[in-house]
């Protein structure tokens, strides 16, 4: 159970959209409704497919990153899909970002999940280690929301330039 | 300049990308707004030339906005979609026509002027769709119009921007630019005079044209440039006649993740022939996208997945099972489970039960077979039922249990029948001859149709025919019984025959091959021995405590869905530690077990003192259900041979010998006891 209050989220996101849009970074903050949590911070991007028939394949793959209300920490939601607009299962996105190693972590975290606020089946990164990892993370970060990006995006291929790391007024 | 060193120029075509979103919303217009109307309607679409991968033009569900609103670092693409009602109208439109049509619209555009005003109409494109909004598939085929001109001519190799003489006053120039030019636009670039300027596209003029670079967002990853540009140099050209035979710079801008724009590519290209577009009629088009196979065709996507409500339920539930299956029962078969087919008799507490742990592995065919209507007192522990289905007073347990299974998973297929279980000892008279004849003819057929027989109705003589035709059709027969605080849930020994290895011996183990197991009526349904009263399992059938039917029938699926998963399936051993000879426990660690664990024939449990105990017991040679006397019998004489037994008991025990067996212990079978007669306001 992480230390992270919707309150400090929405203030951590808002913080985090302020660097990107200065970094010129194409990061969103979409808010759906008035009920909260209702609002995640969204970005997309192109990757190519590593293996199988379809490598070299493009895939656009949405990201966002919700507010946990049970594990009170960040979360990675995502979502990928072909050309053609249809969706990846849970399987082909674990081929997509693992496509060597069965026994990885990641296998027991990237799962599906009803995302919290557009109430579908996502992809998730399940948030129950979350806040451990959050703290062997060196130094309190003063932003959980970027220092959990920079941790787990990378997992599936959410890479963040360096100078969100040197923006010293939040980290 | 020597035409040596002169290549054609190639462009990269456009690669379309849809998002679901683009799917989701042509979906609903078609179903609130189009509905039979099958007119074309502008869309918008959009590509980036920050970071491009391809060379994409993306669609989303803004596509069908009024204005165009292309997001941060994309540029707008104007275009239209020919939606059609039906798969025929589809394949026989003219599509040569239809790519003239919309090629001549372009053409137009360039001339007029239309396109200096507003450079994103050559960005143009089209769909032709039928979405088949049943089936969740959209047939679809994008095409980027261009006008068939005579090829552009490359000069010299590609470079770099910032490889240029000057590039840096260029790259400061070109910063200056507002981003809604981007998409076209001009470099002016005066050397000698040290005028360095990004003007409009509409700034257009033939004076001191070879001092411009034509610029344009380009969103190849390529070397060559992207597909918008053979309309840029088609609209140029028509427009300034004079640069035919001349060098043309173009610019293609491209930014990379850092909106650096140093890697853009420049091209020097020339045309040696004249065309004039505004004689439309002769010119020819090109444009149509090709398939993911490489040829001239459509496309075609399922939409299923995420855009059917029961094939999400579907997909969710399955997950559960798959993420067993990947992370911790690597080896589990869920296809097995998907396939069988389960028949229900008795729709009542337990069979509510069992239903719901079916639907919960996955089990997709399931039918129940009850007489009985939802009463008053059912609701609370028959979990398939409400108090309005009592209310109504006329809703039967069978197909409303079936209907509220389809409620709770829409891809499971489920069936009710209201059916009376004709039993031994219950005579049928004259008046329900045809009836029962009728009946037994359904209840054969059902379960010659299924691969596993539940049995869970409330007497133990209605377990009597389920028992023999299980028997008789080689059928897994898995059993439960209730007693107040005690539980039986078994599974019948089989009566299908294969070779393959038998049981391993096992020091202080008892081992049954399936093919030697009892059935029900094989055994004393005596609770098992211990300090505590005995208690007959059926006889208090109607007073149990409430979590006992919920436990048997947890047990119930899960001890089908081991037998499903053993290689052997129900011809699988059973083994159980022999008692009395010491060190049981330690046998009884020795069990070789299953994919999911060991694989006992029977599990007796107690909820006074939370035990299980897992006996096995052997075939009696004269079942009154399933042994050969028997079962030679029925497929004798079919129906004749039923209703004698539903006549008398008696006749079963003559025919087995067992009367003689009766006689020296009247203790083990207890028939005919008028205390088992079905009532209506029982728990079923």
């Amino acid at each position: 159970m992480g230390d992270l209050s919707w309150k400090d989220f929405l203030t951590q996101a808002k913080q985090f959209l302020e660097i990107s849009q200065k970094l010129g970074d194409n990061w969103v903050l979409e808010q759906k409704d008035s009920n909260e949590p209702n609002t995640y911070l969204k970005c997309s991007q192109k990757i190519k497919g590593q293996c199988g028939k379809n490598a070299g394949d493009l895939v656009s793959v949405e990201y966002h990153v919700v507010f946990s209300v049970s594990y009170q920490v960040p979360m990675l939601f995502f979502q990928a899909h072909r050309s053609d607009g249809s969706l990846l299962d849970v399987e082909a996105t674990w081929k997509m970002f693992m496509p060597e190693s069965k026994a990885s972590d990641l296998h027991q975290i990237l799962t599906q999940m009803d995302h919290p606020v557009l109430f579908r089946p996502y992809m998730a990164l399940h948030p129950c280690r979350t806040a451990e990892v959050l703290k062997q993370f060196g130094k309190p970060s003063c932003n959980q929301v970027l220092s959990f990006i920079s941790l787990y995006g990378p997992h599936v291929q959410l890479h963040l330039q360096n100078a969100y790391g040197l923006s010293q007024e939040y980290t | 300049m020597s035409t040596e060193n002169e290549t054609i120029l190639q462009f990269a075509p456009w690669e379309s990308f849809v998002s679901p979103t683009f799917w989701h919303k042509l979906a609903e217009l078609k179903l609130d707004y189009d509905r039979l109307s099958d007119s074309k309607r502008s869309i918008t679409g959009h590509y980036t030339n920050r970071n491009a991968s391809g060379c994409l033009l993306e669609v989303d569900y803004t596509a069908y906005n009024r204005t165009a609103q292309p997001p941060k670092f994309s540029h707008a693409a104007i275009g239209t979609i020919y939606n059609k009602n039906t798969i025929e109208e589809f394949k026989a439109l003219d599509k040569l026509q239809l790519l003239v049509d919309e090629g001549k619209a372009l053409l137009a555009d360039m001339c007029s002027g239309a396109a200096l005003r507003d450079p994103s109409l050559l960005t143009r494109f089209f769909v032709l769709s039928f979405a088949d909004l049943k089936c969740h598939s959209y047939f679809y085929w994008f095409a980027f119009p261009c006008p068939l001109t005579p090829t552009l001519k490359l000069q010299g190799a590609v470079q770099k921007l910032r490889d240029l003489a000057n590039s840096s006053s260029y790259i400061s120039a070109l910063k200056s630019l507002p981003t809604e030019s981007q998409n076209f636009f001009i470099l002016y670039a005066n050397v000698e005079s040290n005028v360095f300027e990004a003007r409009n596209l509409s700034s257009l003029d033939e004076k001191d044209i070879e001092l411009c670079y034509f610029g344009f967002a380009d969103p190849s990853e390529y070397e060559h440039p992207a597909w918008i540009m053979r309309n840029y140099a088609a609209f140029l050209i028509q427009q300034c006649p004079s640069l035919v035979g001349k060098p043309i710079k173009f610019l293609g801008l491209r930014h990379n993740q850092q909106m650096s724009i140093d890697d853009s590519l420049v091209w020097q290209v020339i045309q040696t022939e004249a065309c004039d577009l505004s004689q439309s009629g002769d010119i020819k088009f090109v444009g149509w996208e090709l398939n993911k196979n490489g040829k001239m065709g459509p496309r075609m996507v399922s939409m299923r997945d995420s855009m059917d409500p029961a094939k999400l339920a579907e997909n969710s539930v399955n997950l559960n099972l798959k993420l067993m299956k990947w992370r911790l029962v690597p080896d589990l078969n869920l296809e097995i489970i998907t396939e069988t087919k389960c028949l229900l008799f008795g729709a009542g507490t337990l069979g509510c039960a069992v239903a719901r742990n079916l639907l919960s592995w996955g089990f997709k065919h399931i039918t129940l077979l009850d007489s009985g209507k939802v009463g008053f007192s059912n609701p609370v522990r028959q979990n398939l039922y409400m108090h309005a289905d009592a209310v109504a007073g006329n809703r039967m347990k069978a197909t409303t249990a079936a209907q509220r299974l389809k409620e709770i998973n829409p891809s499971a297929e489920t069936a009710g029948y209201v059916l009376e279980i004709p039993m031994p000892g219950h005579t049928v008279g004259e008046s329900l001859l045809a009836q029962t004849k009728e009946h037994l003819k359904v209840i054969e057929q059902l379960v010659q149709d299924h691969d596993v027989i539940f049995l869970l109705t409330d007497s133990r003589e209605s377990r009597w025919l389920p028992t023999l035709l299980g028997a008789a059709k080689e059928k897994i027969v898995i059993n439960a019984a209730l007693g107040f605080d005690s539980y039986l849930v078994m599974r019948h020994g089989t009566t299908r025959t294969e070779a393959g290895d038998v049981g391993q011996e096992i020091e202080g183990l008892k081992c049954i091959n399936g093919d030697q197991l009892g059935c029900y009526f094989c055994n004393d349904v005596t609770a098992p021995g211990n300090s505590l009263k005995d208690r007959t399992l059926d006889q208090q059938c109607t007073v149990t405590r409430p979590g006992v039917s919920n436990i048997a029938a947890s047990y119930a699926v899960e001890l089908l869905v081991a037998l499903l998963q053993h290689p052997r399936k129900e011809l699988a051993p059973a083994y159980y530690a022999q008692s009395g000879r010491g060190k049981s426990e330690e046998a009884a660690g020795k069990v070789p077990e299953g994919l999911l664990g060991i694989l006992p024939h029977s599990i007796r449990g107690m909820l006074c003192n939370y035990e299980n105990i897992l006996p096995a017991t052997q075939k009696f040679a004269q079942c009154i259900a399933c042994s050969a006397a028997v079962l030679d019998q029925y497929k004798k004489e079919g129906h004749a041979f039923l209703l004698k037994t539903f006549e008398t008991a008696k006749y079963l025990e003559d025919l087995t010998g067992i009367s003689e067996f009766k006689r020296l212990n009247s203790e083990i079978i207890d028939f005919d006891d008028e205390e088992f007669d079905m009532s209506d306001d029982d728990e079923n």
